[in-house]
């Protein structure tokens, strides 16, 4: 394309978004209000993961040692959960340790009660294994270990758990899938509607003697400024929406809602938003124009 | 210039020809009605030469090429040799007079000095030179199509096709639009009107080709209308 006819296009590009400026309005609405409902959406989503992972980093296993286990045993137990690769962090607590948090957790509530004297907690190890989901079966192999008193990993609350965010991961996907090809559709009519309303300007281009792509130009030029535009305002209005949410979060002191912060998550829904505008309204003109360059 | 053997058209195997078994040639420099009644087959001769369709069969060679056999992508670079000019005009009407002209010239990558340079003086010789502002909309139907044929000749086409230039004017704007067009013929381009103003044809004494039903019924070198039938 030569440099005359690019100065040329973009010109017609604005000309045209100007000559055309309710319908061009009409078009970027469209599209904010699509891309504005995904990003909600995909903000929800990208928020229900994030806490998800965190409540699973979360979940650990409790290995009890038992009272009367030998320094022999003790010692086999030790090696065998060091060993072990699913596991990713082995701690051990003394039970030393666990009375000193006890307290700290307790404080007034234990007073009257000598426990250093008769420390009744045994000793523990605290195990974060590598793979959250495998938790219920790494739990049923530590119980056969030498030395062991019980393991305890929340049994049932662990299982509901991945239940439930297995079943919302996939109900997000299917929702984001349909609302993306919503916004395809209703994107696509619009700059149809907007090269049928210039019908005439193109079939009077041809005559004149311009190649397809002479005229293809300034209109996928047009889909691209109305995509732009269309993804940058629903991402300005979330960051702000999102913001508030999270202000909010912080101030009422919600803490164990951990979201994601604001910044994070706004490049990552740009990443999603931008080119999906700036594609849908490049594809939506290159492809209405079609039939109007058959002539 | 335009060279027409055994063409043949028809839109669809189903049915009847459109234009057949047509042959004729016109020389550079010549004026040419083409008449005959509503369905005789203008208007698609006119398509093919811009090569809007393609023949069915028979060749269609204009500037020495044969549209059958020209790449698809050639087109646009025939038509900014061809200078259009239709019965409705065809002009963008939110638009001015200068605009529309200066339309034409941009679409073949020309150079803004000489867009600027070239259009006021074309719009001059068509007697539009004190209304280059004017918007389309604004003006008379015969001022309308003044502006249609300074496009048409805004890039120094060698073929002007009308099709039907004066359909929707009154009697006199007719005769000065053709009177147009033969100033433009006389510099050298050549003319070829489709029309079935039958005082038009008669006063200009020009070669006349008669289309009816599809087929060349007649073709005189200075015809006149009425005899043609």
């Amino acid at each position: 394309m030569l440099f005359n006819d690019f100065c040329y296009a973009w010109k017609e590009a604005l000309k045209g978004l100007y000559r055309n400026r309710w319908l061009s309005l009409a078009s970027i609405g469209v599209v904010v209000v699509t891309l504005l409902m995904l990003g909600l959406f995909m903000l929800v989503s990208l928020n229900i993961n994030f806490i998800t992972t965190s409540v699973k980093d979360q979940v650990e296993i409790v290995v009890y040692v038992a009272d009367d286990a030998t320094a022999a045993e003790r010692e086999e137990l030790h090696a065998l959960l060091s060993k072990n690769e699913a596991l990713d962090e082995v701690r051990f607590v003394s039970r030393a340790e666990a009375l000193q948090r006890l307290k700290a957790q307790l404080g007034n509530l234990l007073e009257g009660y000598d426990l250093d004297a008769e420390n009744p907690l045994p000793d523990s190890y605290e195990i974060q294994t590598s793979l959250p989901e495998a938790v219920p079966e790494v739990a049923q192999e530590l119980e056969g270990y030498p030395a062991v008193e019980s393991v305890y990993y929340g049994r049932g609350v662990v299982e509901n758990l991945f239940t439930v965010t297995n079943a919302l991961q996939w109900v997000g996907l299917f929702l984001m899938i349909g609302l993306a090809i919503t916004a395809v559709f209703l994107i696509a009519h619009t700059i149809r509607l907007t090269v049928y309303l210039r019908g005439r300007e193109i079939t009077i281009m041809k005559y004149v003697g311009a190649t397809n792509w002479f005229i293809r130009w300034p209109f996928v030029l047009e889909g691209l400024i109305l995509g732009f535009w269309g993804a940058i305002l629903p991402l300005a209005a979330l960051y702000f929406i999102y913001g508030a949410a999270v202000d909010w979060v912080v101030s009422n002191n919600l803490l164990f809602l951990n979201l994601l912060p604001v910044e994070g998550a706004m490049l990552e829904l740009a990443k999603y938003l931008l080119p999906l505008g700036i594609g849908l309204g490049i594809l939506g003109s290159a492809f209405s124009m079609g039939r109007f360059l058959r002539v | 210039m335009i060279e027409a053997v055994q063409l043949a058209k028809r839109y669809d195997k189903n049915q009847p020809y459109v234009l057949k078994d047509v042959n004729f040639k016109v020389e550079r420099g010549e004026f040419v009605f083409i008449v005959g009644q509503s369905g005789a087959g203008k208007s698609t001769l006119l398509k093919l030469l811009i090569r809007e369709i393609l023949p069915t069969s028979g060749t269609l060679k204009i500037f020495g090429q044969d549209l059958r056999l020209m790449p698809e992508r050639r087109g646009p670079y025939l038509r900014r040799n061809i200078g259009m000019v239709f019965q409705d005009f065809r002009l963008l009407e939110e638009r001015t007079a200068y605009e529309n002209v200066a339309f034409a010239m941009q679409v073949t990558g020309a150079v803004a000095q000489e867009i600027a340079r070239r259009v006021p003086a074309v719009l001059e010789m068509v007697g539009l030179g004190d209304k280059l502002e004017a918007r389309v909309c604004d003006l008379s139907g015969g001022e309308q199509q003044r502006i249609g044929l300074a496009r048409a000749i805004v890039n120094r086409p060698s073929l002007i096709l009308a099709d039907e230039p004066t359909g929707n004017l009154d009697p006199d704007t007719s005769m000065e639009i053709i009177n147009l067009l033969r100033n433009i013929n006389i510099r050298g381009t050549t003319v070829l009107v489709a029309t079935h103003d039958r005082e038009i044809v008669d006063r200009m004494q020009k070669r006349v080709i008669h289309l009816e039903h599809g087929q060349i019924a007649g073709d005189q070198k200075k015809g006149v209308y009425a005899r043609a039938f």
